[in-house]
């Protein structure tokens, strides 16, 4: 299996070196964006944004990236393989095309976190101003990228049954976006339901605990808690999903019918 | 036995819901070191089979065993053994080069980079294309990707190869390749391979065994050698002064004429009375020679879908 994730990470670095434009091109928006974000943000607050309120902004959006980056990335990667004429030769894989795709979806993340890592050093060099991230953000990141490979999973469902995906990434943007919006940790009664189910629900709950009131990762009540079992209810119900999908498309006999 | 094909039914619903059965129970088993052709008119449920046995369509009854392995039961197992190159795909990843892809399909069939590079380049020597290695697939000519993509089913050293139109579309020099090489992983190295493919004098050069396969049933079945045997003593060849007009040729194709130029044709006879049928539609065309040849397998193709219509599955419509 080891093999496996090798050969999927050498893929996806050997495609982004192969077509340096692209790459570059990549890297030029990330820049552009946290440098916004830099300028932007101590403009909006009046220069008093810098510290611990511009790291959240910083961390926040590169989780919702990546995060957004793992519920596309099966349903494009399916799309995009089928119309090369890839894909079946990708199910024939011994290892399965569940586990595949969650090695193509880890080796995007690791790629992706690493050039947010790099332009993060090259704009606070640029700016001089420096950002403070606790290692432990790692841990509620590492959650919310599990449930949104949970959706990523949904996505690749839909697009392997339905044969597109692209509209329905955009609603779910929006949904997942008003979802983190939506104070649902202070929701009361029923409601208080939504805030554990609903994808993110917890560990946005959590971030914001952890770095709006400054709270330690375990002393945060029971959000952690809330969080684990979020994440991998959400990645359960995609892989489960997902297995009766591909089960469906094998039947209907249109796996690579695009 | 290598592959065990047994009883495989599909059958798909229509956009008007009416279900329609494209595979009707085919059993058949494939030996190590045989190639077997499987051959069929459009829609007869070629593609559909290589498929199921690929794993990539769910059969509806049945199951495919390769080398004991289930495909249902352990498809895992079965997959290891099994490398495909599929008519319609591209098989490779265009932006990469041969070496790459060799990692890459090598990596998620469980080989490490130093055994998938080594084993690709040694099936890059064996192509003669070892100066392509390190171009992307995009730049190579279509024969030259289609023999990459024969190499990248085969960088796990599978049991089991199956090649879908393998040659279609390639220049002469590229298919005379692919072929030669085939009959020597079958004759040489071992391997079963299961061929489909339109173009019949490919099949009759690369095939051991021959199968037909015609609205889902499986209607002939053997080895090459008898299969042309039993067609031989009827098939005749006709050779005309001039080519015939238009209303001539129609009436010989409909009593099963296979053109081979414009004033010659072969055809096999149910009695050889029914020469004089064929007299009679050519009338008023010169015919300059008719003669009792050994049958080709287009001839026999031709023949044989013609003729048979399918009514039972399985081995019994073989015999």
């Amino acid at each position: 299996m080891l093999h496996a994730l090798r050969a999927e990470w050498r893929r996806e670095w050997v495609q982004l070196r192969r077509y340096p434009t692209e790459l570059l091109s990549e890297l030029a928006v990330i820049v552009l964006v946290f440098y916004g974000l830099f300028l932007g943000g101590s403009y909006m607050a009046g220069g008093s944004i810098l510290g611990g309120r511009l790291s959240d902004i910083i961390v926040g959006y590169t989780l919702w990236t990546l995060s957004m980056m793992s519920v596309g990335t099966m349903g494009w990667t399916i799309s995009n393989e089928a119309q090369n004429g890839t894909l079946e030769q990708v199910f024939l894989s011994p290892y399965g095309a569940t586990f595949i795709l969650l090695l193509r979806n880890v080796a995007g993340v690791v790629i992706g976190l690493l050039f947010t890592i790099l332009t993060l050093f090259s704009v606070m060099a640029i700016t001089g101003h420096y950002l403070f991230v606790s290692l432990w953000d790692i841990i509620p990141g590492l959650l919310m990228i599990a449930s949104a490979t949970g959706l990523g999973y949904l996505v690749a469902s839909v697009t392997i049954l339905m044969k597109r995906s692209q509209q329905l990434l955009n609603l779910l943007q929006f949904i997942l976006l008003f979802l983190i919006m939506l104070p649902t940790a202070s929701l009361g009664g029923p409601w208080r339901w939504l805030a554990i189910v609903a994808p993110f629900s917890p560990v946005v709950a959590l971030l914001r605990s952890m770095m709006t009131h400054g709270a330690a990762l375990f002393g945060t009540g029971n959000w952690l808690l809330w969080s684990v079992v979020n994440a991998v209810l959400w990645l359960l119900i995609g892989l489960l999903v997902f297995g009766l999908a591909q089960k469906k498309a094998r039947r209907r006999g249109n796996l690579s019918h695009y | 036995m290598l592959l065990e094909v047994d009883g495989l039914v599909k059958r798909y619903r229509t956009k008007d819901r009416q279900v329609v059965e494209a595979v009707k129970g085919i059993r058949f088993s494939l030996a190590a070191g045989t190639i077997l052709a499987f051959l069929g008119p459009n829609g007869a449920g070629k593609t559909t089979t290589i498929k199921m046995i690929a794993g990539l369509v769910r059969p509806d009854d049945g199951d495919v065993a390769v080398e004991g392995h289930s495909l249902s039961a352990a498809s895992g197992q079965a997959l290891r053994r099994l490398g495909a190159v599929l008519e319609g795909s591209r098989n490779l990843y265009w932006r990469l080069t041969p070496l790459e892809n060799f990692e890459y399909w090598g990596g998620i069939r469980g080989l490490s980079r130093k055994m998938a590079r080594e084993r690709g380049r040694e099936l890059m020597r064996e192509f003669g294309l070892e100066d392509k290695i390190g171009s992307t697939v995009q730049q190579l000519s279509r024969g030259m990707q289609q023999q990459v993509a024969i190499c990248a089913a085969l960088i796990h050293s599978p049991a089991l190869l199956l090649l879908d139109e393998p040659t279609l579309g390639l220049d002469l020099d590229a298919s005379d390749r692919i072929q030669e090489y085939v009959q020597r992983l079958a004759h040489e190295r071992g391997m079963g391979i299961l061929l489909t493919t339109h173009q019949m004098e490919v099949a009759q050069t690369l095939a051991d065994r021959i199968s037909i396969i015609q609205s889902g049933v499986l209607t002939l079945e053997g080895l090459k050698e008898d299969v042309l045997a039993r067609f031989t003593g009827s098939s005749y060849v006709f050779e005309l002064a001039e080519a015939p007009s238009a209303g001539a040729r129609q009436l010989a194709d409909q009593l099963g004429a296979a053109w081979t130029g414009e004033q010659e044709f072969r055809v096999v006879l149910d009695r050889p009375t029914d020469v004089y049928d064929i007299m009679r539609a050519l009338e008023p065309c010169p015919v300059v020679r008719v003669m009792r040849e050994t049958a080709d397998l287009a001839t026999v193709f031709r023949a044989h879908t013609r003729q048979s219509v399918p009514v039972q599955s399985g081995r019994e419509a073989m015999a």
